[in-house]
Formats: C-alpha cells, structure tokens, sequence
C-alpha cells in the first residue's frame, strides 16, 4: 500500500482543478471567506481543489491568510 | 482545468459592498484626495511589514540573505506591489476588505522575489531537469513485489513517451522539488503553464499505466 499511496501522490489529479490564475483573482474573498468562518470550498470549489495541489499558490494563500489575520482592521489614519 | 469564474456570481456568500474602512483607503487613495499623498505612505508602511512577515515565514528559501539584503527585498516587494495596487485600484470590488485585496499583491510579489532569488543562486541543476531513469526514491528494490517493479517499470516507459516539456516539468517538480516558480524562471514562462504541464503529464501517465493494466490505486483502495 505504501508504494501505491506514493505513486498516487506523485501522480495525484483532482478533476475540477481551477488553475493557478483562477485561484490568483480571487485569492482575497477566498481567504475572507476563511476569517469569517465560512466553508470558502463551497463557494470557490475549483481554486480549493487547486489549493491542494500547487505549492506555489498554497504558499500565497497561507501567507495572505497569515497576514490578514495579523494585520487585520488596519486603518488609512 | 475548469474556470472558477462561474461558481462567483450568484448567491454565494461573498462581501458584496466594500465596509467603511475599505471605502476610506479607496476614497484617500484616490488622485486629487487632500490626504491622498500621507494614505500612499501610510500604505506604503503597512505594506512593508506585510513583506518582512512574509519574508520571514520564507525564510527557509532564502538561506544566506540577510541585512541590508534583505531589507532590499522587503523594499522592492512593498514598492512593486504598491504600484500595481495603485494601478489596479478601480478593479478593487469590495469582495473583501482593502487590505486583505492590497496584502495580495505583497504575498506576490514575495513568491516572485523569492523564486528569482533562488533561481540566480540555486538555479535547478541540468540533472534536475532531464530524464535519465526513476529515482533511487522510487526504483523499486530486491524484496518489492513483482507487480510494484512492473508498474514502476511501466512508469519509466509513460515519462519517457510524454511531451518534452511535460517530461520537463514533471521530471523537475514531482520527481526533483525544484520550486515551480524557480522552474517557471528557468524555462522562461509562468506559474500557471507550468501548472497546467504538471496537470496534463500527471494525468497522462495516470492514463498510460491504467492503459498498461498497471492503474494506480487511490488512497484507500487496495
């Protein structure tokens, strides 16, 4: 089993996969999504999907959602 | 690979007017605003400790930079991403708060940043991007069942029929954890195509191994 676990993560492809660019339009209202609570898959099922697989993106969304959570109710005073 | 666009509009719960706050940041932003220069500083501010935070979390990919090295990163990325949030302010459209659409663009332009500075020091090696056989990882050993060294036998066969670049960026990425912006910089394109390449090679070689009577299984099944 491990072997095929292996090979199935080396090879892993979720059909419905939004993209990168996709994901990258509306990573804002997705992470927002998150800070109020909400399921974000439920609304933006594909860049969810996509989230899973690119390290590349997950890395911007954990980031955003790390800063917006910190910084958040900044005021332009 | 399907758009994400359709699944926005409707119902869903998605911030639909910009709050107070948000519409203050636009409303000064604005050319012509009275306050207009102290809120591109005060952004600007904000801004580049969003980009040290964000540095720091990166740290790991960024090894030996430090001092005034590094404040020149987290300059470059505060200024960059301030331009761009200038430029693109009228496409702000209230689904979240202003600062979490403008610390966006900071959390971009570090990936960019990060990447190009791992790609001049640590550029992916010539082995790291051709295909020559499986890796020591995967090639199956003396006491691995006869089905497991056929499908990995039947894998090296589906690497090597896919399209170059496909083989290129699966072998860099799956096989090598070159950082996919690294590889974008190296061939000379972008995230999402690299993105798309990695989708269509895994996808092929899950079609040649279940064409070869070798299906991966997924997690779960046995």
């Amino acid at each position: 089993m491990t072997e095929h676990r292996d090979l199935d993560e080396l090879l892993r492809v979720i059909e419905g996969d939004a993209g990168c660019t996709a994901g990258e339009a509306i990573l804002d209202a997705y992470v927002e999504l998150e800070l109020a609570g909400e399921d974000p898959a439920r609304v933006f099922p594909g860049t969810a999907i996509h989230l899973k697989s690119c390290p590349g993106c997950q890395a911007d969304h954990d980031g955003l959602l790390d800063a917006a959570r910190r910084f958040a109710g900044v005021s332009p005073e | 690979m399907s758009s994400e666009s359709t699944t926005t509009t409707g119902s869903h719960t998605v911030r639909a007017a910009a709050d107070s706050e948000s519409e203050l940041w636009i409303k000064r932003l604005r050319p012509g605003h009275p306050r207009h220069d102290q809120t591109v500083s005060r952004l600007h501010d904000v801004l580049l400790r969003i980009a040290y935070h964000e540095l720091s979390r990166r740290r790991g990919r960024l090894d030996s930079i430090s001092g005034p090295e590094f404040d020149d990163l987290a300059n470059q990325a505060a200024d960059d991403a301030l331009v761009n949030i200038l430029r693109k302010i009228d496409d702000f459209r209230g689904q979240s708060r202003f600062t979490t659409w403008a610390y966006k663009f900071v959390m971009f332009e570090v990936s960019g940043k990060v990447a190009r500075h791992t790609w001049r020091t640590h550029p992916p090696s010539r082995e790291a991007l051709t295909w020559d056989r499986l890796p020591d990882s995967l090639a199956s050993g003396p006491d691995d069942r006869l089905e497991q060294r056929e499908q990995l036998r039947a894998l090296s066969v589906a690497i090597g029929e896919l399209t170059d670049r496909q083989r290129e960026v699966f072998v860099a990425i799956a096989l090598n954890d070159v950082p996919i912006d690294v590889l974008a910089l190296e061939l000379g394109t972008n995230r999402n195509a690299i993105y798309k390449n990695l989708f269509d090679a895994r996808r092929n070689l899950r079609a040649s191994l279940a064409d070869s009577g070798h299906p991966v299984l997924d997690e779960g099944q046995s």
